[in-house]
C-alpha cells in the first residue's frame, strides 16, 4: 500500500514542477549578470549550453533511447540556423515562421534519413549521416548567393509576435523557457507508449516486431525528433550568436554531441545538461579563468579530451550517475546509522 | 489420433471450426539445408498443445515461421485470431501478427532492466493504444486517461501472476522466476487468441516448473486462448498437454495425446535411439 | 584528352593521400573493431613533426620525414598501450568517444607544442615536370603517385604474403581465436596504431605542401577516408582504397564537368543512393542473422 503523499510532496517530485524549477534556476544568470556578480561572457556560454542541450537530446531520443546512430547533427544544425537566418532576414518573414520552417524543412529530410537507416545499420548509417551533414556543410560554403559563403551569415535577436524586440538577457529567457519545453516534451514522449517502443525497438528489433512495434514508423519518428530538435537548436544559435558561418558544422561539433550524451549520460534528460555544461562550458567557465593556464592555447581541447577518455574508461554509464550512486551511498550510511540505534534502543517502529 | 494428415493442394480455408492453428505443408530450407520439411499439424481451440522434439530438430524454425520472422518456402500457416476468420499467415508482416492476435515469449525475454516491471509489462499492451504521437507528446487529456486505463490492465495482469506488489520495482534486480512472470503477464495482455510459449520452463526449478503449469492452465481458463508449447521438459509437456506433435530433423514424426506420443516407436527412436530387438 | 588525362592523374595522387588516410583507419577498424576518428588529426600532428623538424632544425627535408615518421611510430605505440588497450570493456560508442576524446587532445596539443602560426612544408621534389600524352606533370606528383601506389601494395603483399601479414589477418577476423591460436595480438595493435599514425603522417605530408600546416590540414581528407570506408566495405582491407581512389577520382571529375559548385555534394548523394541499394558496400559480404 503506498503511502498517502502530503501536498508538498506531491508537487516536489511532479516532474513538471521540477522542469520549471530548474529553468528558474538558470534564469537567475540574468540578474546575475546585471547586478555584475558575474561576467556577461557567461550568459553566452550558459546560452551555447542550453543550445547544445536542445541537440544533445534530440540525438538522446535517437541514439539512446531508439539505438541509432547519426554522426551528422552538426549539418542539421547549420541547414536550421542558416534557414531561420535567411527566412527572417532575406525573405524579412516573422521570427516566428522563420522557426517554423527551420524546425519542418530539415525534419522533412530527417525523415528521408530515417527511411535510409532501413537499409543499413551501425557505422554504416553512422558514416552516412556524416555524409550528408558534410553535403550541408559544402552547400553551405558555395551556395553564397543565399548562404553569403564563407563569410558567414547575420541574423538578429528574435521579435515576438512581430513588437517585442528581444535584447541579449531577454534571448537567453527564451533559451531557458524553450530548454524547460524541450525537457517536458521529452519526458512525456519517453515515458509513455512510444518511448517504450523505442525501448524495445533498441534492445532486440525481433522482440520488438513480436510485440507489434512497426520498425520503421518507430525510426522514422526518432529521426524525426532528432534533427527537429537539432534545427531548433541551430535556430535558436544564429538568433542568439547573430551570425552563423559554414567552418563551424564539422565532423567535431557532431562528435561533440554525441560526447555530451554519452558522459552526461545517455537517456537521462538533466544528465544531457551536465554533458553539455562539462564537454562545452567547462572549458569556457573554468579553464581559461585559471591564470597562466588559462592563456595557453588548446589547453581546454586537452582538458576535454583527456575528461572525455577518463569518464568512458571509468564511469561509462554516464556522470548523472553519480548522483545517483552518491545518494545510494548516502542511504547506505544513514541506514546503518539508524539500525545501529535500534541496536541500543528497543522501539516499535512501523 | 493421429495427425490431421491433410491432402491434396485443392485446400480452401474452410477448417473446422474448432481449429485455431493449422500447420500445412510448411517447408523452409536455408541455404540447400532443409530445415523444415512438408510439416502439418493442426491447433484446436482451447488446446494446450506441445511441440516437441530432439536438439536441432527444428522447433524454434517452426515457430518462427509461424511468427513471419522466417517466410516460409512453401505451405501454408493458418490462423484464425481475433478476426474470426482463418487467414494465411504467410508473408504478413512480423510486427502485424500480434495485431491478430498470436503472440509469443522469449528464451532471453529480452525485458528491459531501466524501465520498471509495470513498465515492461505495459509493452505488452503497446498495439492497443489508439491515442496517436502528439496528443502524447503534449500529454493530453486523452493520452493521460488511456495511459491510466492500460496501467490498470498490467496491474491486472501482475496480480494475475501474483507479483503485484513488484509493479514499480526495477526490473533490473529481479531474479529468473520473477522475471518470466513478468514476460508471462507481458504476454497475455493484449488478450491473444493464441500464446506461443518458447520453453517457458528453461532454467526454472521443479517447484517453479509446477507453478508454471498451473499458470498455463490459469491463463488458458481466463482468457478463453489456445497455448502452443514448444518445450524440452518433457515432464511439463506431458503433465499440461492436451495434444501433442513431435518432430525430428523438421519432419513430422507423430501427432497425438501425450500417451499416444510416449507409445509411439518413431517418438521413441528419435529420443532414445534404435530400440534393442527383442528375440 | 589531355584533360581528362590531366585530371585523371591529378586524382589518383589526391587519391594517394586518401588511400593512405583510409589504410590508416581501416588497418585500426579490422584490428581493434573501433573507428579511430582521430585519425585525421593524428596524421595532422605528425605533420607537424615532420615539419618542425625541417623549419625548426634544419633537417632536410627528407630525413624530416624519416624522423618524423619514427616518431610517430612511438606515438602511435603510446596511444595504444595507455589508452585504447583499456577499452576492452566499453561497449556501445564508448570507444569511438574515446578516439573523439583523442581527437581534443591531438587538436589541443598541437598549438601547445607548435605554436598557432601555419607553417609551410615544402615538396620532396621542388621543381620539375613532364608531359605525359598532353598532360603536365610534375616530378613530386609523380612520387607521391608512386608512394601511394607503392605503399598500398607494399602493404597487401604483407597482409598476404607475410608471416605478420598473417597474423593481422587473423587478429582481424576474430581476436580472441587469434589470442588463443597463439597469436601476439597485443603486438598486432601495437602495430596496427603505428602504422595508423605513419599513413596519417604520411598523408598529411603529401598534402601540406599545396596549402599550409595548420589544425585543419587533415579535415577534408578524413572525411572522404570516412566516406571511402562505406563506399568500399568495412570488411575487406582493399575495399575502401578501391573506395579512396574512385572518391579522388569522381570528385575532380564531377567538379570539372558537372559543377564545381556542386560537384562533391553530387558524390556523396550518389554514394549515398548506392549504399542504400547495396548496404555493404562495394566489397562487403552480409552476414545472417541467427534467431
Amino acid at each position: 500500500m503506498k503511502k498517502e503523499q502530503s501536498i508538498g510532496m506531491k508537487i516536489w517530485t511532479n516532474h513538471y514542477f521540477r522542469f520549471v524549477l530548474f529553468g528558474l534556476m538558470l534564469s537567475m544568470l540574468v540578474p546575475a549578470v546585471s547586478g555584475g556578480i558575474l561576467k556577461t561572457s557567461f550568459l553566452g556560454i550558459v546560452g551555447g549550453t542550453i543550445i547544445f542541450t536542445i541537440a544533445a537530446l534530440g540525438l538522446n531520443i535517437l541514439l539512446g533511447y531508439s539505438g541509432l546512430i547519426s554522426l551528422g547533427t552538426a549539418g542539421f544544425m547549420g541547414l536550421g540556423a542558416y534557414i531561420s537566418a535567411y527566412v527572417t532576414g532575406d525573405m524579412g518573414l516573422p521570427w516566428e515562421v522563420g522557426i517554423l520552417a527551420a524546425v519542418l524543412i530539415p525534419t522533412a529530410i530527417g525523415i528521408l534519413v530515417g527511411l535510409a537507416s532501413l537499409r543499413m545499420s551501425g557505422l554504416y548509417l553512422g558514416i552516412v549521416t556524416l555524409c550528408i551533414s558534410e553535403i550541408f556543410r559544402k552547400t553551405f560554403d558555395e551556395l553564397d548567393v543565399i548562404t553569403g559563403g564563407f563569410s558567414g551569415k547575420s541574423a538578429n535577436y528574435p521579435t515576438l509576435l512581430g513588437m517585442i524586440d528581444l535584447n541579449q538577457k531577454q534571448t537567453y529567457i527564451l533559451l531557458v523557457v524553450v530548454l524547460v519545453l524541450v525537457m517536458m516534451l521529452t519526458y512525456n514522449i519517453v515515458h509513455g507508449q512510444m518511448g517504450r517502443a523505442m525501448h524495445v525497438m533498441r534492445g532486440s528489433q525481433v522482440a520488438a516486431q513480436a510485440m507489434g512495434v512497426n520498425i520503421l514508423k518507430y525510426r522514422l519518428i526518432a529521426f524525426a525528433l532528432s534533427t527537429g530538435y537539432a534545427s531548433l537548436a541551430g535556430a535558436l544559435y544564429v538568433h542568439f550568436i547573430k551570425f552563423v558561418y559554414p567552418s563551424t558544422w564539422t565532423l567535431m561539433i557532431s562528435l561533440t554531441i554525441l560526447a555530451i550524451i554519452v558522459i552526461g549520460g545517455l537517456r537521462s534528460i538533466y544528465g544531457t545538461f551536465l554533458g553539455a555544461l562539462v564537454v562545452y562550458a567547462m572549458p569556457d567557465l573554468v579553464l581559461k579563468r585559471i591564470p597562466v593556464l588559462g592563456d595557453i592555447n588548446g589547453l581546454p581541447y586537452v582538458f576535454s579530451g583527456v575528461l572525455i577518455i577518463l569518464i568512458i574508461l571509468f564511469y561509462p554509464k554516464g556522470v548523472v550517475n553519480v548522483f545517483s550512486d552518491l545518494k545510494r551511498l548516502f542511504a547506505k550510511l544513514t541506514a546503518s546509522k539508524s539500525s545501529a540505534a535500534k541496536d541500543e534502543v528497543p522501539n516499535d517502529v512501523g | 489420433m493421429m495427425s490431421d494428415d491433410p491432402t491434396g493442394a485443392q485446400r480452401t480455408y474452410a477448417a473446422t471450426e474448432d481449429e485455431v492453428l493449422r500447420i500445412e505443408h510448411l517447408s523452409i530450407n536455408f541455404g540447400g539445408l532443409k530445415a523444415v520439411d512438408d510439416l502439418s499439424f493442426c491447433i484446436k481451440r482451447g488446446e494446450i498443445f506441445g511441440l516437441i522434439g530432439p536438439n536441432g530438430a527444428g522447433k524454434t524454425t517452426v515457430f518462427n515461421c509461424i511468427t513471419q520472422f522466417y517466410k516460409p518456402n512453401e505451405g501454408a500457416v493458418l490462423f484464425r485470431g481475433l478476426s474470426g476468420e482463418m487467414e494465411n499467415l504467410v508473408g504478413q508482416k512480423v510486427h502485424g501478427i500480434i495485431r491478430k492476435g498470436l503472440v509469443r515469449t522469449f528464451q532471453n525475454m529480452e525485458l528491459i532492466n531501466e524501465l520498471s516491471v509495470i513498465d515492461n509489462v505495459l509493452i505488452g499492451a503497446h498495439i492497443d493504444f489508439k491515442v496517436g504521437g502528439f496528443s502524447q507528446a503534449l500529454r493530453l487529456p486523452r493520452a493521460v486517461k488511456e495511459e491510466r486505463a492500460m496501467r490498470e490492465r498490467a496491474m491486472r495482469a501482475l496480480d494475475f501472476m501474483g507479483i503485484a506488489e513488484l509493479a514499480d520495482a526495477p526490473m533490473g534486480g529481479q531474479p529468473y522466476g520473477i522475471r518470466k512472470k513478468v514476460e508471462m503477464a507481458r504476454t497475455f495482455l493484449c488478450q491473444p487468441k493464441l500464446i506461443i510459449l518458447d520453453e517457458p520452463a528453461a532454467g526454472l526449478n521443479d517447484v517453479e516448473t509446477q507453478q508454471l503449469a498451473q499458470s498455463i492452465r490459469d491463463i488458458r481458463e481466463k482468457l478463453d486462448c489456445t497455448i502452443l508449447l514448444v518445450e524440452h521438459d518433457m515432464r511439463l509437456v506431458m503433465n499440461i498437454c492436451n495434444r501433442i506433435c513431435a518432430i525430428s530433423f523438421g519432419k513430422f514424426l507423430a501427432c497425438g495425446t501425450p500417451a499416444e506420443i510416449r507409445n509411439d516407436p518413431k517418438v521413441q527412436v528419435a529420443y532414445l535411439g534404435e530400440q534393442e530387438k527383442e528375440d | 584528352m589531355s584533360t581528362f588525362l590531366q585530371l585523371f592523374l591529378r586524382s589518383i595522387e589526391t587519391g594517394a593521400v586518401y588511400a593512405l588516410a583510409t589504410l590508416g583507419i581501416i588497418v585500426v577498424f579490422r584490428t581493434n573493431l573501433v573507428i579511430n576518428f582521430a585519425q585525421g588529426v593524428m596524421g595532422m600532428f605528425g605533420t607537424y613533426v615532420i615539419t618542425v623538424l625541417f623549419v625548426r632544425r634544419g633537417l632536410p627535408i627528407v630525413a624530416a620525414i624519416a624522423l618524423g615518421l619514427v616518431i610517430c611510430v612511438g606515438i602511435g605505440f603510446l596511444v595504444d598501450f595507455f589508452i585504447i588497450r583499456r577499452t576492452k570493456k566499453v561497449d556501445g560508442s564508448g570507444k569511438e568517444i574515446i578516439t573523439l576524446g583523442l581527437m581534443m587532445v591531438f587538436v589541443g596539443i598541437t598549438p601547445m607544442l607548435f605554436g598557432v602560426d601555419p607553417l609551410k612544408l615544402p615538396k620532396v621534389i621542388e621543381t620539375g615536370s613532364f608531359t605525359l600524352g598532353g598532360a603536365n606533370l610534375s616530378y613530386n606528383s609523380l612520387l607521391n603517385i608512386i608512394i601511394g601506389l607503392g605503399l598500398t601494395t607494399g602493404l597487401f603483399l604483407l597482409l598476404q604474403k607475410t608471416k605478420l601479414g598473417l597474423a593481422i589477418r587473423s587478429t582481424a577476423s576474430n581476436e580472441r581465436t587469434a589470442r588463443l591460436m597463439g597469436v601476439p595480438t597485443k603486438n598486432i595493435t601495437l602495430f596496427a596504431w603505428a602504422l595508423a599514425m605513419v599513413l596519417g603522417a604520411l598523408a598529411g605530408s603529401m598534402i601540406a605542401p599545396s596549402t599550409s600546416v595548420t589544425v585543419n590540414v587533415m579535415d577534408s581528407v578524413q572525411v572522404n577516408a570516412f566516406i571511402a570506408c562505406v563506399l568500399g566495405g568495412f570488411q575487406t582491407f582493399y575495399g575502401p582504397v578501391i573506395g579512396a581512389y574512385i572518391i579522388a577520382v569522381l570528385t575532380n571529375l564531377f567538379s570539372y564537368y558537372i559543377s564545381s559548385v556542386w560537384g562533391t555534394q553530387l558524390l556523396y548523394l550518389l554514394i549515398i543512393v548506392f549504399l542504400c541499394i547495396r548496404p555493404v558496400g562495394l566489397i562487403g559480404k552480409k552476414t545472417i542473422k541467427k534467431v
